[in-house]
């Protein structure tokens, strides 16, 4: 091919930051993350740990007592028959989306921005999940009748509605869960081996032995990991849309207004990524405040990307919204239309609960535009304070989905207010205690970034990679 | 991994040369303007079968180059290196959009009575009408359709004007304006790709809505784009062009329409699932008429067709780096098509297909005419863009 005269300059306001900063080495990487899993226990962990479990075990005694004594110490009513409970569910499950999104779908379009954020944030993922399983399990009253979730031959030949999308909802979720499992726990084999070999203590190279599952790092041993690893990210990618889709199916299928619209499965999709991310980074912020070791592998850059996706997604959680209310009019239908304009809109004064809507409306549509400012991205406290409006404002979108469409529904005479019962606010207190003390665990056990996957985009890996040229290049 | 080097000297400028096509541009002209002049026979004498069949066509290529910008735009938004060599294609195909005003005109001057019922109903005389004649009126509905041109001739220019002024002195200023441009494109192709969606076709029956509408009109564009775009490139190639694009290319490009083949089949069953089963006679309506008859067949043979015939064949990497990308890139543009006849025909003929030579002669005039204009773009500009500061990483490709 012929060549033409000009040369071609990446300028210099174009040429790519490194994803690792500071041209840190492969042994530094290792050195600094399994540092945080082999270090004395530092203090601040258990100042956090001890307040957060002690928050999980009053929700578990809440979940006790609720069980005990039926869902009627819940503020449930006739009217509002589904209130905090699937509001919770839907909240926890949707923040169980952005670790295999940034696992699974980042993995297959090779973002390599991915890697210092994945296994965090998976695990997150995971213990989000378990947080969303409690609901649907203990709101059937009957907790021991759960069984009956799944549809396991029994004497009496009764089986589950299979035509119910609470059905399908237990099957996307348990698929869901063994599946992401799955996925972080092959991600984390060779760490684990990592682990065992620095290992000082007996027990612990005992058992980091036995989960890292024999791995030498042989040439064999990487082929059957990659090919099981994008197997994987391969199965994940359907479920990480099919689960939210599903939960949403909950609520579309319905001819209840406010629920029943076909925008409703890639809207909770979009939703939940956007609440998934504004999650990761709530826990991942504060993480590398405590350790500062980590600034060159979670850098600005990071936080940046995570920031336009929070963005890009809450736009599209605004178009959803804003379609609704428009085929709300479009349709003509009375009850639809009462219940988006007058219900949650307000007019009229008619909306109990539309002060939840305006709050769900600052926080997810507003809320993220301040990302649109490229500073806004890369300060830190500010992205905070927006991912906490986020996390507010998604747990309301269920909220107002839910409540105003039941409190208000066709009939004007048995409307009817819902409040919380305190057993309602502890149960929801004590999932974050439990979401967070799993997490701390996972800090302290496990290597929270993956190191061997970080290594891969650093220039070292590179099998064309010149040190002394580089050096020489900087002059 | 990624080159450290940040100079290199770029391939020569591509420059296409009409003669290597023979009297294609000929025959395109040809058949654009008699396909439009067997139109204008129906115009006259069967005014409704010609407002139909002009919709159809019209839909189709404008969907397609709706979806052109979105890919044109996203590429901006993303700061993307793997698409420069063949971007330049995606935004020749999107500058064909301001045409699409002039080819819209015979049906909002002369025809909109036929298309949408509601266009002549009084006031007063359906209480559902009038609960959206906010919305749903003469003058409100002349302005968006002005406005989604507007917006989409300008996105589109803006990106192709930006893009062949960094061929000259590939300068980065351009890059950042065209990033900023792509991100723009985005939100107008979503919102006006929507509601064209719910002006033009939820509207044939303008008691029926669907939320979903938009989406799925833009899951069916941006699939059948990407399509397009594999078929321009390979042509190119063919004729000696563009050799530096490769298998790697053809993968990722591939992978997209994997990926869309998917989003529609998502879209359009979350859609059908979720009326179906929610039973509301309002809402069934639609599907009601495209499953009776002999709409039924062309209905199951979209389903089969636009996703599950082109799901497995994509899902192999041998598909997507291979000869054979081309043959699934002209299945999923029939399969738009006949997407988009599913769409709009049944509203006209609601007992049954009732082929129409104004179908073929629409399609054949605003194909042919489009094709004759995409060819006068081509020689335009550098055949791909020859000084964008991101050409090395897409030279250097790998999956």
């Amino acid at each position: 091919m012929a060549e033409s005269t000009v040369t071609l300059t990446t300028p210099p306001e174009l040429v790519r930051v490194p994803l690792v900063t500071n041209d840190r080495k492969h042994t530094w990487i290792t050195d600094k993350v399994s540092n945080i899993v082999e270090a004395r226990t530092p203090l601040w962990w258990w100042m956090a740990f001890l307040p957060c479990s002690l928050i999980a075990v009053i929700g578990l005694l809440c979940i006790g007592y609720q069980i005990s004594n039926g869902v009627g110490v819940w503020g449930e009513n006739k009217t509002v028959g589904w209130a905090w409970d699937i509001t919770n569910f839907v909240f926890w499950i949707g923040i169980g989306h952005a670790g295999t999104l940034i696992s699974a779908i980042l993995f297959l379009t090779r973002q390599k921005w991915r890697t210092s954020i994945n296994r965090a944030a998976e695990a997150m993922t995971l213990f989000a999940v378990v947080c969303a399983g409690i609901f649907p399990g203990i709101h059937v009253g009957r907790v021991w009748m759960a069984w009956f979730l799944a549809p396991i031959p029994n004497a009496n030949g009764i089986w589950p509605n299979f035509r119910s999308p609470l059905l399908w909802d237990v099957f996307a979720v348990s698929t869901y869960f063994t599946v992401s499992v799955l996925f972080w726990y092959t991600g984390l084999v060779p760490d684990l081996a990592t682990l065992r070999d620095r290992a000082k203590s007996r027990v612990a190279k005992y058992l980091y032995g036995i989960f890292a599952l024999g791995w030498r790092g042989s040439n064999r041993q990487w082929r059957h990991y990659e090919m099981a690893y994008l197997l994987l990210a391969g199965l994940s990618t359907p479920l990480v849309l099919s689960v939210h889709s599903v939960v949403s199916f909950d609520f579309a299928t319905s001819i209840m207004p406010g629920w029943h619209t076909t925008i409703f499965p890639p809207y909770f999709v979009a939703g939940a990524i956007f609440g998934g991310f504004a999650m990761v980074l709530t826990i991942l912020l504060p993480s590398r405040l405590l350790y500062p070791q980590l600034d060159d592998l979670v850098t600005r850059q990071h936080v940046d990307k995570m920031a336009k996706i929070i963005l890009l997604t809450g736009t599209i959680v605004g178009y959803a919204y804003l379609t609704e209310l428009f085929m709300a009019y479009y349709g003509a239908n009375k009850f639809e239309f009462f219940t988006f304009f007058s219900a949650r809109i307000g007019i009229n004064n008619s909306g109990w609960y539309s002060w939840a809507y305006y709050v769900m409306m600052f926080c997810n549509v507003i809320s993220p535009q301040l990302f649109w400012i490229k500073s806004m991205r890369t300060n830190y406290v500010a992205v905070f304070i927006v991912c906490m409006f986020v996390n507010v404002g998604m747990w309301f979108e269920r909220f107002v989905i839910i409540v105003t469409s039941l409190a208000q529904d066709f009939l004007p005479s048995s409307w009817h207010h819902y409040h919380p019962s305190w057993v309602e606010i502890w149960t929801f207190v004590g999932t974050f205690g439990i979401f967070l003390s799993l997490f701390l665990l996972f800090m302290r056990f496990l290597p929270m970034i993956c190191m061997f996957e970080v290594k891969l985009v650093t220039p070292e890996a590179d099998p064309h990679h010149h040190p002394k040229k580089d050096q020489e290049g900087q002059h | 991994m990624s080159d450290h080097s940040h100079e290199i000297t770029p391939p020569a400028a591509e420059k296409f040369d009409a003669k290597h096509i023979g009297g294609l541009s000929q025959i395109l002209l040809v058949c654009g303007v008699g396909g439009i002049g067997v139109s204008a026979i129906g115009f006259f004498v069967a005014r409704q079968q010609f407002a139909f069949s002009w919709l159809f066509a019209f839909t189709y290529f404008f969907t397609i180059c709706c979806g052109a910008l979105f890919w044109t735009s996203l590429q901006h938004a993303t700061d993307s290196e793997w698409s420069v060599l063949v971007r330049r294609q995606m935004e020749n195909l999107a500058k064909l959009l301001p045409w699409f005003a002039l080819l819209f005109l015979p049906l909002i001057l002369f025809c909109a009575p036929y298309l949408w019922k509601w266009w002549n109903i009084a006031p007063g005389v359906d209480p559902l009408l009038d609960f959206k004649q906010g919305y749903l009126n003469h003058t409100f509905f002349y302005a968006r359709a002005a406005g989604y041109f507007l917006f989409l001739a300008w996105v589109s220019h803006s990106l192709w004007k930006r893009s062949t002024s960094q061929d000259a002195d590939g300068a980065a200023k351009h890059t950042f304006a065209m990033r900023k441009f792509g991100i723009g494109g985005i939100v107008v192709v979503a919102l006006a790709i929507s509601f064209a969606g719910f002006d033009w076709l939820m509207g044939l029956d303008y008691h029926w809505f669907s939320t979903m509408w938009g989406v799925y009109v833009f899951a069916g564009a941006a699939g059948s784009s990407m399509s397009l775009l594999v078929l321009v490139i390979t042509v190119l190639k063919s004729k000696g062009y563009l050799k530096l694009v490769n298998s790697e290319h053809y993968h990722i490009m591939g992978k997209f329409m994997l990926a869309f083949s998917i989003f529609w089949a998502y879209i359009g069953y979350s859609q059908y699932m979720l009326i179906w089963y929610a039973n509301i006679p309002e809402e069934t309506i639609y599907f009601r008429i495209r499953n009776t008859d002999s709409w039924w067949y062309f209905s199951q043979f979209l389903v089969i067709g636009r996703f599950f015939l082109p799901f497995p064949v994509l899902l192999m990497q041998a598909t997507k780096k291979t000869k054979y990308i081309n043959h699934v890139a002209v299945w999923i543009l029939v399969m738009q098509l006949l997407d988009i006849y599913v769409i709009v025909l049944p509203a006209l003929h609601r007992t049954g297909f009732r082929p129409s030579l104004f179908d073929l002669s629409a399609l054949v005039g605003i194909g042919g005419l489009m094709g004759w204009l995409f060819l006068r773009n081509l020689v335009q500009s550098n055949l791909f863009p020859t000084r964008d500061p991101r050409l090395l990483g897409s030279i250097k490709l790998s999956n």
